[in-house]
């Protein structure tokens, strides 16, 4: 974990590790039907409030928890025109592949870049803690993978001009 | 052109039929290539060693667009392709700019045939890059006409032109960038950046200078807005007598010619190479969630750790392993086994046998 991120996403951990308490709940406007309640919020006394981690205006995460659902979205850092195109074309294409995640969101929520939705399904199929490490590991390679793309294209740029140029002499 | 190669494959595959073929054919193509070149190949069977191939393309420079002749220098660079081989026939064919005999029968039977085939089907990017040759060998004339500053717009490939500008000691060679796709601007600017950045090296100091810049250069002034407005920006390459001379000449006028396709080429390249970035990156993250199942710890769990061979006898508890060490069951089969007496059955059946009794429930059939 880069030092820099670190009281970031700890924060974020123990955000999750408390919030994430799901239990089964079937629907409570239809009958025999069993729904992510954070995503129908019909019932306002089946969701807790959410809980918005800011680590700047370009950087932050969004907490939304209910009795059987937990939605966390996140907006990640884009510094310049090519981290912006960076990002989204690698969002975009986990999103579009979001059967592969299982808690992935197909279309994240207004206002971030990716969104993830954790029903109890998911936290009785999988390990608590282990899908709390999953998260945060994906919050770090999202940044990470972003980093070295962007490096790569200027060092890819770099060595392609310098032969192109190298043709005139 | 949309090619780096300076020769079209299709012409030279045409042509080297035509030079191979061991009956005389008949052969009447025409074919267009990068949507602006025209082809025409003729020959016919009664003359199999005469072929003609006549060219039709858009001129570089929007001067000579309508002119049916092409200009003297032009056709002097092609005079010059093998002149055994090629001749040029005037008038062309109508429609066409150069119509070309070639005589196949006084090409050497070797290797070096191939080579000049390969040169005839290469005459389109000759008779293009002979105009661009032209203007840069006034590089280094100090004569300056009216007009000389006048930026000469230049199509290579349609749809982007580019632009020559006369100056004192240099030509400057001004490309307007225009890209279809949003990502693919972006990845081009960070091209045109680094090549300003390598540009002013030590390295590529003998290059000619590169400037890139989002606002069309003060040189371009008056010139018609639509090739102006552009939404990568503007490159400008400064040569000068230096990247002219000799056999540099040749070098600098295909690398300008072909900036359009480099950049593109790159830009392509780029996002393939994010693409499988993202690929990878997509299969290790899926991975970690893999392993987040309730099953997999379960199995590390029960995973006995130590010898092979100890670890194979932990697999099975005490009785199984007695149960495989002294196999009773086989033995037991052994010894149940029935033994065979001559005529026995018989008397089973005889003496031995349950009547069968029917049910009352049951209806009996009536004979």
């Amino acid at each position: 974990m880069a030092n820099t991120s670190r009281l970031y996403l700890t924060c974020i951990r123990n955000t999750l590790e408390a919030a994430m308490c799901l239990q089964n709940f079937p629907c409570q406007e239809v009958e025999r039907h069993n729904k992510p309640e954070v995503e129908l919020k019909t019932s306002p006394e089946l969701l807790l409030n959410p809980v918005l981690i800011c680590r700047n205006e370009a950087e932050k995460c969004l907490i939304e928890t209910s009795i059987n659902s937990l939605r966390i979205s996140l907006k990640v850092k884009q510094a310049d025109e090519l981290e912006n195109i960076l990002t989204k074309k690698f969002l975009r294409f986990l999103s579009m592949r979001a059967e592969a995640f299982q808690v992935l969101r197909r279309k994240p929520v207004q206002g971030y870049d990716i969104s993830f939705l954790i029903t109890n399904y998911h936290c009785e199929e999988m390990q608590k803690q282990k899908l709390i490490d999953f998260i945060v590991q994906f919050m770090e390679d999202i940044d990470k993978e972003i980093s070295e793309l962007k490096l790569s294209v200027n060092t890819r740029g770099r060595l392609v001009a310098t032969e192109f140029l190298k043709q005139f002499i | 052109m949309a090619c780096f190669e300076r020769t079209s494959p299709a012409l030279k595959e045409i042509l080297l039929k035509i030079y191979r073929a061991e009956k005389s054919v008949e052969i009447d193509h025409q074919m267009h290539e990068f949507g602006s070149v025209q082809y025409h190949v003729q020959c016919s069977a009664s003359d199999p060693h005469q072929t003609y191939l006549s060219i039709s393309m858009p001129l570089l420079s929007e001067g000579l667009q309508f002119t049916s002749r092409l200009p003297n220098y032009t056709l002097d660079v092609v005079k010059g392709i093998y002149p055994d081989v090629v001749e040029i026939i005037e008038p062309p064919k109508d429609g066409y700019q150069l119509t070309l005999r070639l005589n196949f029968a006084r090409l050497p039977h070797s290797k070096v045939s191939t080579k000049i085939i390969t040169e005839i089907s290469s005459v389109q990017a000759v008779i293009l890059g002979s105009q661009l040759k032209a203007m840069l060998r006034l590089v280094d004339s100090q004569e300056i006409s009216q007009g000389m500053y006048k930026p000469i717009k230049l199509i290579y490939h349609p749809g982007e032109p580019f632009y020559v500008i006369k100056q004192p000691a240099k030509i400057t060679a001004v490309f307007p960038m225009r890209f279809k796709e949003n990502t693919d601007v972006i990845i081009a600017t960070t091209f045109f950046q680094e090549l300003v950045v390598v540009g002013s090296t030590g390295a590529c100091a003998k290059a000619p200078h590169c400037i890139w810049s989002p606002i069309p250069p003060p040189e371009l002034r008056g010139e018609p807005i639509e090739d102006l407005s552009t939404n990568g920006g503007f490159v400008s390459f400064d040569i000068t007598f230096r990247h002219v001379e000799g056999k540099k000449l040749d070098k600098t006028v295909w690398n300008l010619l072909n900036f359009y396709t480099f950049v593109k080429y790159h830009v392509k390249s780029t996002r393939g190479f994010i693409h499988r970035r993202m690929r990878k990156r997509l299969g290790d993250l899926v991975e970690i969630l893999q392993n987040a199942g309730i099953e997999e710890e379960e199995q590390i769990k029960n995973k006995v750790q130590g010898f092979k061979s100890v670890r194979k006898l932990a697999r099975f508890p005490r009785p199984e392993i007695l149960k495989r060490r002294f196999n009773f069951s086989k033995k037991l089969k052994r010894i149940r086994s029935r033994l065979k007496i001559h005529g026995f059955s018989r008397f089973r059946r005889r003496w031995l046998t349950m009547p069968k009794f029917s049910s009352v429930t049951r209806y009996t059939k009536l004979k």
